[in-house]
């Protein structure tokens, strides 16, 4: 319970770190564009199948779910609801911590061990600002670019799904879908897709910081990394829904 | 125990503590560096050699007692005054430290982007007279993965050296390498000490390059320094763990 405590306020003053060099100088513009480039390019792939497949997945079950009450012509409002509400952003969310966080948490955590982290202090170049600023301002750009991108692919590969596979009505389907989404629902997603980036990119380097030395230290930094960033985020995920859908 | 007291430190640690949980790893540790010459820490692994040398620029905190350079106190000062201090400061780390995504000579010339205004030609030039200065004029453009360890060591000298700082710190600089090379890297450091007229400050576990290279020793030993002074000095000291120290390595 102590050390849990104390890891908490550990990664408080992380934070405040990282808080305070992204406001005291200005963030390396090149690189910040250079790492949401990676973030976005890398993790696009793999988040434009997997929207897919779970906006085809969505539009059966949830016709399945609908036919015995005989409102199976609701399955566009239900994917709007849970699909651009919901399971987008998370997804998203989920998707580049496990491919973008790890991959920060393990970077720096070799940076750490092979003395790169103190090279940089003794040369009089913020870590911090360094490493972490450019990362956070990278994520930040493209999480809520990849999170209207996964909404637009989730609901398209539903659409295709109900009226071509299940012969749903399309316009009854878009109208149904439009109009339980609203603009702000949208925006909210947004800021969902802000407030995850936020999480995964403080953890994967607080954990890529405070690593023990060695492979397993490694490991174990990039493990924690993903799983602390999927649970908070998951956490996150419920809290701001509750508050901003009510 | 015997510790001299240099004429003009640059550098000053006074009753310096450290520990790690349990571990005592500094106890009390008093010493001045002198200026402008090569001081070298001596020790077997495990005494606290490269925690001492972290203390100089702040990488580390000490539990109590001071850490001067010149007139600031480092341990107490705020980030602004501690990145002012390492700004005069070199380092060239055991395994050299390099960034890998960058080539050698931008490695060189990476706290040149970040502490001067120099256009990218000028930074280059800057960097491969440095890269000339440590013997490798070639090596530019070479991944740091294509360099082998006594290069990617001279390259992290070249990197050290490049804001022309007025201490370079040495963690280590013969580890893993075989004699040939370390006999070469000690050449190079006693050369730049007088071509370039900057403190060195060496640790190290290798008495034959302390005596080939120090002006000043010191022995580290149980978290305490037993032994300090020019090096005539400390080869007649009369310290048990000094004179252990020397037979075992065979050296008097």
């Amino acid at each position: 319970m102590v050390t849990a405590l104390a890891r908490i306020g550990d990664f408080g003053l992380f934070c405040v770190r990282v808080g305070r060099s992204t406001f005291r100088h200005r963030p390396p513009i090149a690189r910040s564009i250079e790492e949401a480039y990676h973030i976005g390019f890398r993790s696009l792939p793999i988040l434009l199948v997997i929207s897919a497949f779970v906006g085809t997945n969505l539009a059966l079950q949830g016709y399945n779910a609908f036919v015995p009450l005989g409102g199976q012509r609701l399955v566009g409002m239900f994917i709007a609801l849970a699909g651009v509400r919901e399971l987008a952003p998370i997804m998203v969310a989920s998707m580049v911590a496990a491919k973008a966080g790890t991959e920060m948490a393990s970077q720096i955590a070799v940076m750490r061990i092979q003395e790169q982290i103190d090279a940089l202090e003794v040369m009089a170049i913020d870590p911090h600002w360094y490493l972490v600023v450019p990362r956070f301002v990278g994520i930040c750009l493209v999480l809520p670019a990849l999170t209207m991108i996964s909404i637009f692919t989730l609901v398209l590969a539903s659409y295709l799904v109900s009226v071509y596979q299940l012969g749903l009505n399309g316009p009854e389907f878009i109208q149904l879908a439009s109009a339980t989404t609203r603009p702000v629902d949208l925006w909210y997603c947004v800021l969902k897709a802000f407030a995850f980036g936020i999480v995964i990119c403080l953890v994967s380097c607080y954990y890529g910081f405070t690593t023990r030395p060695g492979p397993s230290g490694v490991g174990r930094a990039t493990n924690a990394a993903v799983v602390v960033s999927a649970v908070v985020c998951s956490l996150l995920n419920y809290v701001m829904s509750e508050i901003l859908f009510g | 125990m015997t510790v001299r007291e240099p004429p003009d430190p640059i550098i000053r640690m006074v009753d310096l503590h450290k520990r790690f949980g349990e571990l005592v790893v500094l106890d009390g540790v008093t010493f001045g560096i002198p200026r402008g010459l090569t001081t070298v820490l001596l020790g077997p692994s495990g005494t606290g050699k490269s925690v001492l040398i972290k203390h100089i620029v702040g990488l580390l905190e000490p539990d109590s007692g001071e850490v001067w350079v010149d007139d600031v106190r480092v341990d107490t000062a705020s980030v602004r005054q501690q990145y002012a201090v390492r700004k005069r400061f070199g380092m060239m780390f055991q395994n050299g430290a390099l960034f890998d995504n960058l080539t050698a000579g931008e490695n060189v010339e990476f706290p040149l982007r970040y502490h001067t205004s120099h256009n990218a030609a000028k930074r280059r030039k800057i960097a491969e007279e440095k890269l000339a200065l440590v013997e490798l004029p070639e090596v530019y453009d070479r991944p740091t993965s294509a360099l082998s360890g006594g290069q990617r060591k001279r390259v992290s000298l070249a990197r050290a050296i490049v804001l022309e700082p007025d201490v370079v710190l040495f963690d280590e600089p013969n580890s893993g390498l075989d004699p040939l090379t370390s006999s070469t890297v000690d050449a190079l450091i006693s050369r730049m000490k007088d071509q370039l007229g900057i403190t060195f400050v060496v640790i190290t576990h290798d008495i034959v390059q302390a005596l080939a290279i120090g002006d000043w020793i010191g022995m580290l030993s149980g978290g305490e320094l037993v032994e300090y002074g020019p090096r005539e000095d400390f080869l007649k000291s009369e310290s048990d763990v000094v004179r252990g120290f020397l037979a075992r390595n065979h050296t008097v």
